[in-house]
């Protein structure tokens, strides 16, 4: 099994720490590994901790968090050769970091797979952040990689940010709600039969197929091209003429390789400001 | 009391301004006893004359403020680069002017290595072999039966045979950013960022981490260190975990090592405090031989990758600016932490822009913590101006300058990067030593060669690869030179109270030269012979 990578992107004091503390906390059932930058605000009730080590901290409900050093691809290097390999990887980028690079390393893996990237923007802070002259750059980049950008600290954008988002190009992000699950956001795009049934999330529409139908290669890339606004995960399995085709889109990013598994099945989701149901359904049969 | 050992030389150069030159140097338990002529440590007692050396020059042991361990460990793979380099036994390997001398050399080296072990070669850089780009194909043809990898001297960018490319499923179907494709599609086997060299370096055991830390690295560090007449050397970006410090203390502490070793822990991966914390701890686990305790910052990238942070305006040919490796929220916060804590940082900055943000920062955590001692450095510097130099001169923080990039780099600087105008002052020691700044030289080994007389000699010609001379009016003298390769450098470590001059309480680490730097032609300074070093008062001839 290739082992699902999210990247947790935005500057400092976005929220990223927080994001990863309530997942680490929430009731998923799973072996989530996070990588953090380093455990000063990684806050986990001390009930859930099984042990801490210098580096790791193991958690009662199978998690793991560990501190990702100076060298990223050590750290992704040892949470492939870990075993039993965790369910997701969690990569929480530095303020700085450029998530796309991350991202690119999930593409790149064989080993791995991209499961996207989440940018947290400061609903307070983020405006001043995009004026910065010295910083601007750098923090607009990281929305811009983003397949989902999700605003922290406030339910809706002030005029300054929105006014700021705009003059970069980007869109406004969506109020990550203050009760939702998190573990969602990463993983409840799960295929049946291999995984259990999704629960309902306040940002996503899901749509799902038993018979997704049978699509050549080409097909299927240019009905993939065709997806419309909005629709944020793809995953599952088409069958075609030349043969079963495992499909993984996330975001702008779109991959297509060649299959043994027998069960066709495919599962969408998109955000629901953006997209419903019947407009996925309309837009996988052709309507 | 232990045995004196009184060397004779031709010439000692001793930096000590009460004695500049002698002829004598009387050494006990590794410290030096006396300075001056045959009988200058005969009121100590009985002597032991010791003539090995009469023939040679010497000089206060070199001191390389800003190199990384890597720079010995690299040897055991094939070297690919354009310059001759030497090895750490001495030999002499020619630099590779095309790409069909790459191939030939790399086929000699394949056919020594055991059947089917990766062939991996590094220092090669596109940039001065400009005809046609390195290939699969050209890869293939020195082995197609096991992994042919060819790391460029940037470490940003690798070629791959198709061996490689096949191992990790690089193909016309993949999608993956940094897989170079030719016109066809097909991945050309260059592959760009560690994104996309990930894979195939896990999958060929290509490990970056056993290039430091490991006994053998140490060791090799030590012989690189020795033939360019380096006695004390930083590994300057160290990660230091607790199996690191055991080997380095157990390496370090053997007695035939003859180097001292000052690993700097790499600011990142930890909150500022834990960082200071871990600093002051190592701080006191320091030897004679290991010396620890400050910590290095990056704060930008490189300027001739276009990553460093520079002020308007800008690069030529209108490249953006570059990328900040650490915020500068985030330097602010380190320096105040480090400040408070009494931690010694070493900064990196190459672009203007980084360096004025860092100087910032710096400002604002000696209004909140004063320590004047601090002794804080700026590492590389390169774009420096005179008030840059100024504002350091005030806050008594340190310079080490990067002048072998005017040699390697300059005229790619003029060209493509800042300009001409900037390009002549950029790396600007006479300003430096004008506003009365401390003032080292390095060469960020193994990313330029270790040789602290070469860079002496960049910074006294500025002469770049085309030969021209970069910024003459920023040339310093050869006596400014030796200088901040010697009580320079050990200033920035706080170390020049025990090193970086021939004087008595001092150790007795030499660089032994086969002619006089300063009476030799400049422009021959670089090829002043260093036959070996005396450390702790052994001789170690090359």
């Amino acid at each position: 099994m290739r082992l699902p990578l999210t990247v947790i992107s935005g500057y400092l004091g976005a929220g990223k720490t927080t994001l990863i503390n309530r997942l680490l906390a929430e009731d998923h059932g799973l072996r989530l590994m996070v990588l953090v930058n380093d455990f000063g605000a990684i806050n986990i009730d001390a009930a859930l901790i099984e042990s801490r080590q210098d580096d790791t901290i193991s958690l009662s409900n199978g998690c793991v968090c560990c501190t990702m050093g100076a060298d990223l691809y050590m750290a992704l290097g040892d949470a492939l050769d870990r075993t039993p390999r965790p369910d997701h990887l969690v990569v929480e980028a530095s303020g700085i970091a450029d998530p796309a690079a991350i991202a690119n390393a999930a593409i790149a893996e064989p080993d791995l797979s991209y499961a996207g990237i989440i940018t947290l923007v400061d609903g307070l802070n983020g405006a001043d952040l995009l004026h910065d002259p010295l910083i601007a750059p750098q923090v607009a980049q990281q929305i811009k990689a983003a397949d989902l950008v999700l605003m922290t600290k406030s339910d809706a954008p002030s005029s300054d940010l929105s006014q700021a988002l705009t003059e970069h190009g980007l869109r406004c992000p969506r109020a990550l709600q203050g009760n939702a699950p998190i573990a969602p956001l990463l993983s409840d795009v799960v295929p049946r039969p291999m995984g259990r049934p999704t629960a309902a999330h306040p940002l996503y529409v899901q749509w799902n197929t038993d018979a997704p139908g049978k699509l050549t290669r080409t097909e299927l890339q240019d009905r993939l091209s065709a997806r419309p606004e909005g629709l944020y995960r793809v995953k599952g399995f088409v069958d075609g003429p030349d043969g079963m085709h495992e499909v993984h889109v996330v975001g702008k990013h779109v991959d297509i390789r060649n299959s043994v598994t027998q069960t066709p099945a495919l599962v969408a989701l998109g955000l629901s400001d953006r997209l419903t149901v019947e407009q996925i359904d309309n837009w996988w049969s052709g309507r | 009391m232990s045995e004196i050992t009184v060397f004779a030389a031709q010439k000692i150069i001793t930096m000590d301004p009460s004695r500049p030159v002698a002829t004598h140097v009387a050494v006990q338990d590794g410290k030096i006893l006396a300075v001056g002529g045959a009988d200058c440590a005969d009121v100590w007692g009985t002597v032991k004359h010791d003539n090995s050396l009469a023939d040679q020059i010497l000089m206060p042991g070199f001191v390389e403020g800003h190199a990384h361990m890597m720079a010995g460990s690299m040897w055991q793979f094939a070297y690919a680069g354009y310059h001759d380099r030497i090895d750490p036994t001495g030999k002499l390997h020619k630099g590779m002017t095309d790409i069909d001398a790459v191939v030939s050399r790399l086929r000699d080296y394949a056919a020594s290595l055991p059947a089917g072990e990766p062939v991996v070669a590094w220092g090669f850089d596109p940039i001065f072999l400009p005809t046609e780009r390195l290939n699969r194909s050209h890869l293939d043809s020195i082995a197609d039966d096991r992994p042919v990898m060819v790391m460029f001297s940037n470490f940003h960018l690798m070629c791959v045979n198709s061996q490689c490319l096949d191992m990790v499923g690089y193909s016309r179907d993949s999608n993956v950013e940094g897989v170079l494709r030719d016109v066809n599609g097909e991945p050309t086997g260059e592959l760009q960022e560690m994104a996309a060299m990930f894979p195939v370096m896990r999958r060929t055991g290509l490990d970056f981490r056993g290039l430091s830390q490991t006994p053998d690295a140490v060791r090799t560090y030590a012989d690189v260190c020795r033939l360019a007449g380096v006695t004390t050397i930083t590994d300057l970006f160290s990660h230091m975990e607790e199996e690191d410090l055991g080997i380095l203390t157990q390496v370090t502490g053997q007695d035939e090592f003859g180097l001292r070793l000052v690993p700097v822990l790499a600011a990142v991966g930890a909150t500022p405090q834990e960082i200071a914390d871990k600093a002051n701890t190592l701080s006191k686990q320091s030897t004679d031989k290991l010396r620890m305790g400050a910590v290095k910052l990056m704060t930008d990238g490189s300027i001739q990758g276009w990553t460093a942070r520079v002020k308007w305006p800008g690069y030529v040919g209108g490249h953006p600016n570059g990328l900040w490796n650490t915020p500068p929220e985030q330097i602010f916060a380190l320096c105040e932490t480090m400040q408070a804590n009494g931690v010694q940082m070493h900064i990196h900055v190459n672009g203007d822009e980084a360096s004025s943000v860092s100087l910032d920062a710096l400002e604002a955590a000696s209004r909140a913590h004063p320590w004047p001692s601090a002794r804080h450095v700026l590492q590389h510097c390169q774009m420096m101006g005179p008030d840059q130099f100024r504002r350091c001169q005030e806050m008594r923080v340190c310079t080490n300058i990067f002048s072998n990039h005017i040699w390697y780099f300059g005229d790619q600087h003029a060209a493509l990067t800042i300009g001409e105008d900037r390009a002549t002052r950029m790396d600007a020691a006479r300003s430096a030593l004008d506003a009365g700044v401390n003032v080292a030289l390095h060469s960020d080994a193994p990313v330029t060669p270790l040789g602290p007389l070469f860079t002496a000699w960049c910074a006294v010609n500025r002469q770049t690869m085309s030969g021209r001379v970069l910024g003459e009016e920023q040339r310093i003298t050869v006596d400014e030179a030796l200088y901040a390769i010697t009580l320079g450098a050990a200033y920035t470590l706080k170390l020049d109270g025990e090193i970086g001059s021939i004087e008595s309480g001092k150790r007795a680490d030499f660089a032994v030269l086969g002619q006089d730097p300063t009476i030799v032609d400049p422009m021959a300074l670089k090829d002043v012979p260093v036959n070996g070093i005396v450390f702790g008062g052994k001789v170690q001839m090359n």
